[in-house]
């Protein structure tokens, strides 16, 4: 690779600059081939797992009676259970007695005026 | 009543006290005591931001409070814009040397902080939050969009030459070069290496211009593509399977870090942030690095950025011994801000100008609409936006996003390379 410094001069600029945009496109050339690849390897692999569903009979992957209504029914239900959307609740109401104890401080007596009338 | 006057009158003895007494030492100061009160509020007065004040730091604080309007109420970037932005103004507050509050002064609070921008800490953490939430699937299944994303980097090399003619030095240069990457982070690592005394500049530029994606890509886009171009209608990505998306960070790690070894701590981070993302095993570390690591981060990167734009700073010339001012606002930051901006015009530009030129190559519904072009800049997602933006202004049901996030991930990664290049080559 070219190394530059500061006695370059703007041959060197011009070489570095235009190898340097080189270099991003190859890298990303080959990175874009090699996605190609295994782009059309997944394409290829789940075609065959298509083929290979195709041949069990119709019956065997879902019962078709099942109305689409409760199909969406029983997925919400899972959708809430398993990612527990609920927050749940201990269904018990109790009113809790709070005894505070004695204190001036917070007595109403010495916050109030006393007014002898 | 009567207590209530008793009360008053107390009071004012206690303050005709309080008064005599500073006169008695300041007269006492004056025949030679050394302590005066005078003299105390004159040291406090030279410590104080108004007698240390520059035209220069008010304008710097104006531009900071602008960012933070800009921010707020334009919603423009409002993540970087109002840390940057108030960073500014606490960058600018004039005060004396010597106290260990300047984000320059060695050993204070903000100097410590600063250490991540200086030394490159933060851009390889923001990375790995990027990673972690980035979404690479419409690149996997539409791979020849990586080359938007590497001609869009064309900016920065045409930027680097521009910079050189200007009278930078080649490092200089490179690190200005970088802003058409349009990435804070790449160009922060990158300045920090090759020319750290431009950190503050080059920052501050290539976020206001990533703030102003939408404002300065859209006209470039229209004069460069027939309207005809902007209605092509391109054909739905296909779905991405689990292990293409787990293979993706592993394999893109390996192919360009072989190549561009320099860009392992940005390249190498993206790709694990991406992994802890996509593997479905790690969930709570990528939840971690693209909240709160990414979040904790950006407030320490955009304040200390924001406070590294110091209008005045006077330094001592090595050679002549003159102070010379240092600090944010000198001619050289116009040169870089130009630049910036001159970048960020190529860099959409060639984008645009090479999906034309593959929609020679490519037939039927293969074609791409050259709008997404523009992403190829890295400014996730706010130039996939703008793209998606111009092509529902040329057909109301043509949504480009998904498509334009492409070049525009792929635009990360190729400036990221870039980088890499720069840096091997320049040190």
């Amino acid at each position: 690779m070219i190394i530059l410094n500061a006695t370059m001069e703007w041959g060197d600029i011009l070489i570095a600059s235009l190898t340097s945009v080189l270099i991003v496109f190859s890298s990303l050339a080959v990175l874009s081939l090699a996605f190609k690849l295994t782009g059309n390897l997944s394409v290829k692999s789940s075609k065959k797992r298509i083929e290979k569903r195709v041949d069990i009979p119709n019956d065997a992957i879902a019962p078709s009676d099942i109305p689409a209504s409760e199909i969406a029914a029983i997925a919400m239900a899972l959708h809430l259970f398993l990612d527990d959307v609920h927050d749940k609740e201990s269904n018990v109401i109790t009113i809790k007695r709070i005894e505070r104890r004695y204190s001036p401080w917070n007595s109403k007596i010495y916050g109030l005026t006393n007014l002898n009338r | 009543m009567k207590q209530h006057n008793k009360l008053n009158r107390t009071t004012i003895i206690i303050f005709l006290i309080l008064m005599v007494f500073p006169i008695q030492m300041m007269a006492q100061g004056s025949t030679g005591g050394g302590h005066s009160i005078m003299g105390s509020l004159g040291k406090f007065w030279a410590t104080t931001g108004f007698a240390n004040f520059h035209y220069k730091s008010l304008i710097m604080i104006i531009i900071g409070v602008v960012f933070i309007v800009l921010g707020i109420v334009k919603k423009w970037e409002p993540l970087l814009l109002v840390p940057i932005g108030f960073g500014m103004i606490v960058g600018n507050i004039p005060f004396t040397e010597g106290y260990e509050v300047g984000i320059y002064e060695e050993g204070s609070v903000f100097n410590i902080l600063y250490g991540g921008v200086r030394m490159g800490w933060y851009p390889p953490l923001i990375f790995l939050g990027i990673g972690a939430m980035t979404d690479f699937s419409s690149l996997i299944s539409n791979p020849k969009l990586m080359l938007l994303g590497a001609s869009a980097q064309v900016g920065i090399f045409i930027t680097f030459i521009g910079a050189y003619a200007l009278g930078f030095t080649p490092e200089e240069s490179g690190a200005i070069g970088i802003i058409g990457g349009a990435d804070g982070p790449t160009a922060i690592f990158l300045t920090s290496k090759l020319a750290p005394h431009l950190i503050g500049a080059i920052a501050i530029t290539a976020y206001s211009y990533m703030a102003l994606v939408p404002l300065i890509q859209p006209p470039i886009m229209r004069l460069l593509i027939p309207k005809k171009e902007r209605l092509i209608r391109m054909k739905a990505p296909r779905q991405v399977s689990k292990a293409e998306k787990i293979i993706f960070p592993i394999v893109g790690l390996i192919l360009t870090t072989f190549i561009v070894p320099s860009a392992l701590p940005l390249l190498g981070m993206l790709f694990f942030g991406n992994l802890l993302k996509e593997s479905g095993v790690t969930e709570r570390l990528a939840d971690t690095a693209r909240n709160a690591l990414m979040n904790v981060v950006t407030i320490l990167l955009g304040f200390t950025v924001g406070a590294s734009t110091q209008a005045v700073r006077m330094i001592e010339d090595p050679i002549t011994g003159e102070l010379v001012n240092k600090g944010f606002l000198t001619d050289y930051s116009l040169k870089i801000f130009i630049l910036g901006a001159v970048s960020f015009a190529i860099a959409t530009a060639s984008g645009v100008l090479f999906a034309r030129l593959m929609n020679l190559f490519l037939k039927g519904d293969n074609k791409i609409n050259p709008l997404i072009g523009s992403a190829g800049v890295s400014a996730v997602p706010a130039a996939a936006r703008v793209s998606q933006e111009q092509g529902l202004k040329a057909d109301k049901g043509n949504h480009l996003l998904m498509h334009a996030m492409a070049p525009n991930v792929s635009g990360v990664i190729g400036s990221a390379v870039a980088a890499g290049i720069l840096l091997s080559m320049l040190t």
